[in-house]
């Protein structure tokens, strides 16, 4: 079984925990967001510190520092696809272009947040916008 | 004079919907955009609306090349929260597939590749000697291409001794169609033309960019999920991981090659001490821990990473989705640029691209 390790961190460890982890030669496998029963979102930043996967998380909060320019597109990827699909804010990254979802996807100009809305409200949705 | 070349999201050459833009002066690519998403189909969506069993036959669509990975990554991360211990057995028949996966997957791109250099007719003999690959899975599975053959707590279906007789001298069949191939890539003068020095990707642009699998160890990145992270069954086989450090088209052709040897020895070595017991834990619906994982895999194109979130109850809370090609696809305008417009559609093929997977 592959190890896995959950610290939690605060906003402002983010970077500083991303620089260290560059700089030591660490390969970010990931960047992973949720919504946690209680309602709050989870991001989790997960290293592959060889041979277990360190995941460093904050939780309850949407607007986050960018660490795009630490890690280059193996962040900012992600970091466009939380943007999109679960409307939460990155400072610094540049979200000009949308990576996943068409421009006029559903009402939210591009973001879709379809990992906070329910399916049978996208369902209705996007049947309402088919009659359209 | 400076245009833009637009490539897709439909066009001939595309096995898989992709929007390029080339940047380009004359024949010379000066810079180039992708754009992905237009196989996005909101599976990770449509997974927190269903349970274990349902999400391994719904992962397995994600992709129709590593249909096998896809199932098997998402297992592992059940079973972690779960603290399931899965039989040998069964992770011996998961090593064996998931290697005939490797195969297939590796010889179909070494086709594809030899045919857009125009070699048309080692592209035939590469996809003939794939056909026995197929068989395998055929005849290990059921199946061609969602083979089914993962559940949750081991595999589906058993091997007899008398598959296991049968696939050991269908390996050496195949370990001689590989001498060809690699024989005539290493040799052909057509092929190093076409790939020696094309779609340079430095070692430091491969860490920069975080490049996942054949595509970064072509690149001198010495890495690979089975050696770094063993699980499943990994740990008990020998194998090399091959790395190479001239960066282009050519090293993502050999070391993809190489592998395939690698692949057909870990095969044998499984069957040979394929352990006896049963292969699964049982066909009850499993409920999913509270409690969360993240589990990895070494996919035909690199690192597979899921993350799965459970409640306690039935379904997933959340099952995230990260494929080799979300890490390789951002590196294709680095390649590309100072390339010419001809060798665009074997640089970007040099990735082995899945947008299905990349768009799930």
């Amino acid at each position: 079984m592959q190890e896995y390790r959950e610290i939690r961190i605060s906003r402002e460890e983010i970077v500083p925990t991303a620089l260290r982890m560059k700089h030591d030669g660490v390969f970010l496998a990931m960047i992973h967001g949720y919504i946690q029963k209680a309602g709050q979102v989870r991001v989790s930043y997960e290293y592959a510190v060889e041979p277990a996967i360190e995941a460093y998380y904050v939780v309850g909060e949407t607007s986050l520092p960018s660490i795009s320019d630490i890690y280059d597109t193996s962040a900012s990827w992600p970091e466009l696809e939380l943007h999109e699909l679960l409307g939460l804010e990155f400072e610094g990254l540049d979200t000009s272009k949308r990576l996943f979802l068409p421009e006029d996807m559903l009402e939210t100009e591009g973001k879709g947040q379809i990992l906070v809305k329910p399916l049978s409200e996208l369902r209705e949705t996007r049947e309402n916008m088919e009659k359209e | 004079m400076s245009y833009i070349v637009p490539i897709g999201p439909y066009h001939p050459a595309l096995e898989e919907p992709i929007h390029a833009k080339l940047y380009t002066e004359g024949e010379v690519i000066r810079d180039a955009e992708v754009f992905v998403g237009y196989n996005h189909r909101g599976i990770e969506k449509l997974a927190t609306e269903r349970n274990a069993i349902q999400t391994l036959v719904l992962v397995e669509r994600v992709c129709g090349i590593c249909s096998h990975s896809h199932a098997l990554t998402y297992a592992l991360a059940v079973e972690a929260i779960n603290q399931l211990e899965v039989p040998r057995r069964g992770e011996y028949i998961r090593v064996i597939t998931a290697e005939l996966e490797r195969l297939h997957s590796h010889f179909l791109w070494a086709g594809i590749a030899l045919h857009i250099i125009g070699h048309d007719s080692m592209f035939m003999h590469t996809w003939d000697a794939r056909e026995d690959i197929m068989d395998m899975l055929e005849e290990l599975s059921g199946n061609r291409v969602n083979y089914a053959m993962v559940t949750i707590g081991g595999a589906r279906r058993d091997i007899s001794d008398e598959m296991r007789r049968s696939f050991e001298q269908r390996l050496d069949k195949l370990q001689k169609a590989l001498d060809r191939v690699v024989e005539l890539c290493v040799n052909d003068k057509t092929v190093a033309l076409r790939t020696k020095g094309v779609g340079v990707m430095t070692t430091e642009e491969a860490l920069r960019m975080g490049a996942v699998g054949p595509h970064a160890r072509a690149s001198g990145v010495d890495v690979d999920v089975r050696r770094d992270s063993p699980y499943s069954a990994y740990g008990d086989f020998e194998f090399k991981v091959p790395v190479l450090d001239s960066c282009d088209v050519y090293a993502r052709v050999v070391v993809r090659l190489l592998e395939c040897y690698e692949s057909i020895s870990i095969i044998k070595q499984a069957l040979e001490n394929l352990p006896s017991g049963p292969i699964n834990l049982g066909n009850k619906l499993p409920k999913i821990k509270e409690g969360e994982h993240t589990s990895r895999h070494e996919a035909p194109r690199g690192q597979l990473i899921y993350k799965v979130v459970g409640d306690g109850g039935f379904n997933n809370q959340r099952v995230s989705i990260h494929v080799p090609s979300y890490k390789n696809t951002p590196t294709v305008p680095v390649m590309l640029r100072n390339n010419t417009v001809a060798d665009a559609g074997l640089i970007i093929a040099s990735i082995d691209p899945c947008f299905s997977c990349l768009d799930r």
